[in-house]
């Protein structure tokens, strides 16, 4: 066993348990923990992911403020910001408009919350056990009724260096609610963190997801969001990850009511040594729902991508309409991307769809740019630029669209076409 | 009607079949499913090193087959039951099964086909196997394993003269052991997986077939596979080696008696493929499926693997719709530079079926190209999987892979699966991938419908249709009796 899950496990036992409203959870998910092995590549949900930059490390476990100088604001976002430092919640916004309740879980909580809580996936891997086990400060979010919420939610994860930090929010959207959340994470230098959120979308609800996963270097992240969309609600989600030594995130749709719709953009742009590991599962659990999923990521140097993206239509989920979309772009020869865009169908009237493309960047237009006068650098952040621009594009909130771009192009001007 | 085999005489007039024969083809039963009374030498059940001794003794193999088989033993001792694939079966008993089978009339080994037992040629009479003049007007060379001795080898001597070497693998072992030494394990070694380590211990029989420098095999291969003594498993192992610039075919197809307990079916195909050779194989396989309710049927767990050197290629093509359970995946390791893997796929489920197939394309050299199509059907209360995997290793420059796998779903109580891997480590190649699912649409039922069609036929079309990019890659006889199969199969699924 790792030296790291011992420790984290011993830290749990010795009372460290957060003792709140979700204890029983927490007892519940310690239980689990203490019976999973730690995964190896043999584990199928981490083929192609290794877990040997975390197996042994020892990390600082007090929260401290260090950071708190980092900037964080996206400017033109007027955003209500969440923003933990270390694990730690610093302060909950105090002026917060008409229907948007957040509350800090000490030991209280409402009775949905209590249910809600890790139950939108309940199988979750080591990890979300972790996590449940082990985050203190978790923040409750509810949307009311009928409310429409203009301003964004900002979840911020500010990490520094040498910490180990867990994170847990749950957001409920009550029937025909509309709401903005954006989940972000800083710090580049070697951290480990693991950032859960949880949304529970009531019917008719209408949810604007961001996550941007943009850590590198030796922060290590671990993360998810899962989803359970009630009758005729929709989700539209964009998610952004750059790699690092170990990144991986896991998004979970399940489709719980009928007539629901959900749609998926996420890019990833990796580059050195970086691993970025991205599994989605949409869970069609009742009939005529929808999905669409487009996948685009670009892979440089040494760096490699993981992608597992699962469709499950379960047995009399009648009518629904599934389609999933993996482009790849791979621009080195040590650079490897591992995809595996999988189908399980039970239901006979249904369209489902998948497309898988790995090549190059396409020569004849690298030769027609550079026949125009553009250097070849610059000629390749073009196509790269516009490989992934047709996603960012789509992204609801252009404010965050204005933001994300000169970060994608300073990352395409990094990596190198060899 | 259908019998297993090759009908393909009779089947011309399928097309036109009257509403009374397809009252009589619902009500089918399994055909093939009687069982042949002669007496046979069957070992008692259960397996040890002893077991092994026993089989190699009874086979007079040199004791170099031997160590190997014990080695295998041993791998295979240490290794586990995979549990990966989206089957489900209860754990299968390895002491239960006997291990060797021989029709008894064997031990003064018949000379011509008027020596061979009456009953026994009875057997693939009903068969439909055409193994005296329709053999020979055919043109076709078989190479019948009767449970596990290979049993009457025609056209030995013509292909003799091309100097093809065709053969039961028992046989080359006496005749030619340098050359089965030689490439035994190479492309499926003892330790490759868990049913291909408990074949390479056990193995009873099997093809063996060599085709020289240069040589195109004057005629289609074929051999056929049959399951005939109770609780025995049939543990076949076939080699073929193409060597540099030659070219073959062969056919390979399958039927076992209905009873009501499980068969295992372990077997293990190696195709060696040298420089500018081409081998075709294709396999029609309509084991026993079981009955309505999954009782029965033959479990058929089987490792198939084509190395290719330079401009090499090789053709899997595969009908499956029979067995309980199949757990096959064909695949093509692409060594030499230009070399070319395909993988053709029908596969039909329906009553209780589990299959989950598919196929790897390892690309090792520059421009090697594969192709995949999979197309699976599903029916009844069954679970059809595709899983694949292509992979483009980091010498593989300019490599280009294209995948198609489709699903069709009959009814609303079977599910259909695609499980693909791509992995890519260099940016010059190429993988398209894609995997549509859905069902027989309604458009497609309403305009044949409305053409006069009945909805029986009108399914069989539009699934004929569905499969004909795979049926054409088949030799004649086969996609005659495949789509024939099909059809038979989808009797009764639609309403």
């Amino acid at each position: 066993m790792a030296n790291w899950l011992e420790s984290a496990v011993a830290r749990a036992e010795s009372g460290d348990l957060v003792n709140d409203c979700f204890v029983g959870k927490r007892r519940q998910a310690l239980t689990l923990l203490k019976q999973q092995a730690w995964p190896t590549r043999k584990v199928e949900a981490w083929k192609y992911t290794s877990l040997y930059p975390l197996q042994d490390k020892t990390f600082t476990i007090e929260a401290s403020n260090d950071t708190a100088a980092l900037s964080t604001v996206i400017d033109g976002l007027e955003s209500i910001d969440l923003i933990f430092i270390n694990g730690a919640l610093q302060n909950i916004p105090s002026e917060l408009p008409v229907g948007l309740s957040i509350a800090s879980v000490n030991d209280s909580a409402e009775a949905w919350a209590v249910e809600t809580y890790s139950s939108i996936k309940p199988e979750r891997h080591l990890f979300g056990l972790v996590n449940d086990v082990l985050a203190s400060d978790t923040v409750i979010i509810d949307v009311a009724a009928n409310a429409s919420i203009d301003r964004p939610v900002r979840i911020v994860n500010v990490l520094s260096a040498g910490h180990e930090s867990h994170s847990r929010v749950l957001v409920r959207l009550g029937n025909n609610a509309k709401a903005s959340f954006i989940e972000q994470a800083i710090g580049n230098e070697s951290s480990f963190h693991t950032a859960f959120v949880e949304y529970d979308l009531g019917a008719e609800a209408e949810l604007e997801h961001y996550r941007f996963a943009l850590q590198t270097q030796d922060a290590m992240a671990v993360g998810g969001c899962h989803f359970n969309l009630a009758t005729k609600a929709q989700l539209n989600s964009t998610l952004v990850g750059f790699g690092s030594v170990l990144s991986r995130l896991d998004v979970d749709v399940i489709h719980a009511g009928e007539y629901t719709h959900a749609k998926i953009n996420a890019i990833y742009l990796l580059d050195n040594q970086e691993i970025f590991d991205l599994h989605t599962v949409i869970e069609h659990a009742m009939p005529n729902g929808s999905s669409e999923e487009n996948v685009h990521g670009i892979v440089a140097d040494q760096s490699t991508a993981v992608f597992n993206g699962r469709i499950h239509i379960h047995r009399d989920a009648q009518k629904v309409l599934a389609e999933m979309n993996n482009r790849n772009l791979l621009l080195s020869r040590e650079a490897t991307i591992n995809t595996k865009p999988e189908l399980e169908i039970y239901a006979d009237d249904v369209r489902c769809a998948h497309g898988v493309t790995i090549a190059e960047m396409d020569k004849t237009a690298l030769f027609y740019l550079q026949s125009r006068g553009v250097s070849l650098a610059q000629a390749q952040v073009m196509l790269n630029f516009g490989f992934i621009n047709e996603l960012v594009d789509q992204m609801p909130n252009q404010i965050l669209a204005q933001w994300l771009r000169p970060q994608l192009r300073e990352r395409f001007a990094q990596m190198e076409v060899k | 009607m259908y019998t297993a085999g090759y009908s393909r005489l009779v089947s011309i007039e399928r097309r036109d079949m009257s509403e009374e024969q397809i009252e009589k083809v619902l009500s089918r039963e399994y055909e093939a499913g009687f069982v042949t009374d002669i007496e046979s030498e069957t070992f008692e059940p259960g397996l040890d090193e002893d077991v092994i001794r026993r089989i190699s003794a009874m086979k007079n193999e040199p004791e170099w087959m031997l160590e190997w088989r014990l080695k295998a033993y041993a791998i295979w001792l240490e290794m586990e039951e995979p549990d990966w694939a989206h089957v489900q079966y209860p754990k299968i008993d390895f002491q239960k099964i006997s291990y060797y089978s021989a029709p008894k009339s064997m031990a003064d080994k018949p000379q011509s086909l008027d020596e061979v037992d009456p009953e026994l040629l009875e057997t693939y009479k009903k068969l439909g196997i055409p193994l005296e003049e329709q053999m020979m007007l055919a043109g076709v060379a078989v190479d019948v394993v009767f449970d596990s001795v290979s049993v009457v080898t025609t056209f030995k001597d013509k292909l003799k003269e091309a100097g093809v070497i065709f053969c039961s693998i028992s046989e080359a072992l006496q005749e030619y052991p340098e050359l089965v030494k030689k490439y035994i394990g190479s492309v499926v070694p003892q330790r490759d997986n868990y049913f291909a380590a408990l074949n390479s211990a056990v193995f009873t029989d099997g093809s063996f077939v060599y085709i020289p420098k240069g040589v195109r095999c004057p005629m289609e291969l074929s051999t056929y596979f049959r399951i005939n003594e109770e609780n025995t498993g049939q543990f076949e192992r076939t080699i073929i080696i193409a060597d540099e610039g030659s070219h073959v075919s062969y056919l390979e197809g399958c039927t076992a008696p209905q009873r009501d307990e499980n068969q295992l079916h372990a077997a293990v195909v190696e195709l060696v493929i040298m420089d500018d050779a081409e081998i075709k194989y294709s396999t029609v396989q309509n084991w026993y499926p079981g009955d309505e309710n999954g009782k029965g049927g033959i479990y058929n767990f089987v490792t198939k693997r084509a190395v290719c050197y330079t401009n090499a290629k090789v053709s899997w093509t595969q009908v499956e719709t029979g067995s309980a359970i199949t757990w096959k995946y064909p695949s093509c390791i692409l060594r030499g530079d230009n070399s070319v893997g395909e993988f053709y796929s029908v596969a039909l489920t329906r009553g209780m079926q589990q299959a989950d197939t598919g196929t790897k394309m390892i690309h090792l050299g520059k421009n090697t190209r594969s192709t995949i199509i999979s197309k699976g059907i599903s029916a009844g209360r069954s679970n059809n999987s595709y899983r694949g995997l292509v992979r483009m290793g980091p010498r593989a420059d300019g490599a280009r892979n294209f995948t198609q796998c489709d699903s069709l779903l009959i009814g609303d109580q079977c599910g259909a699966h695609t499980f693909p891997y791509v992995e890519s480590r260099n940016p010059t190649a190429i993988v398209e991938h894609e995997a549509t699912t859905s069902k027989v649409s309604d458009d497609q039922m309403f305009l044949c419908q409305q053409r006069g069609l009945d909805p029986e036929k009108a399914v069989a079309m539009i699934v004929n249709g569905f499969c004909k990019e795979v049926f054409k890659e088949l030799p004649m006889e086969f996609a005659v009796e495949a789509g024939k199969l099909l059809e038979i199969s989808l009797e009764g699924s639609v309403g």
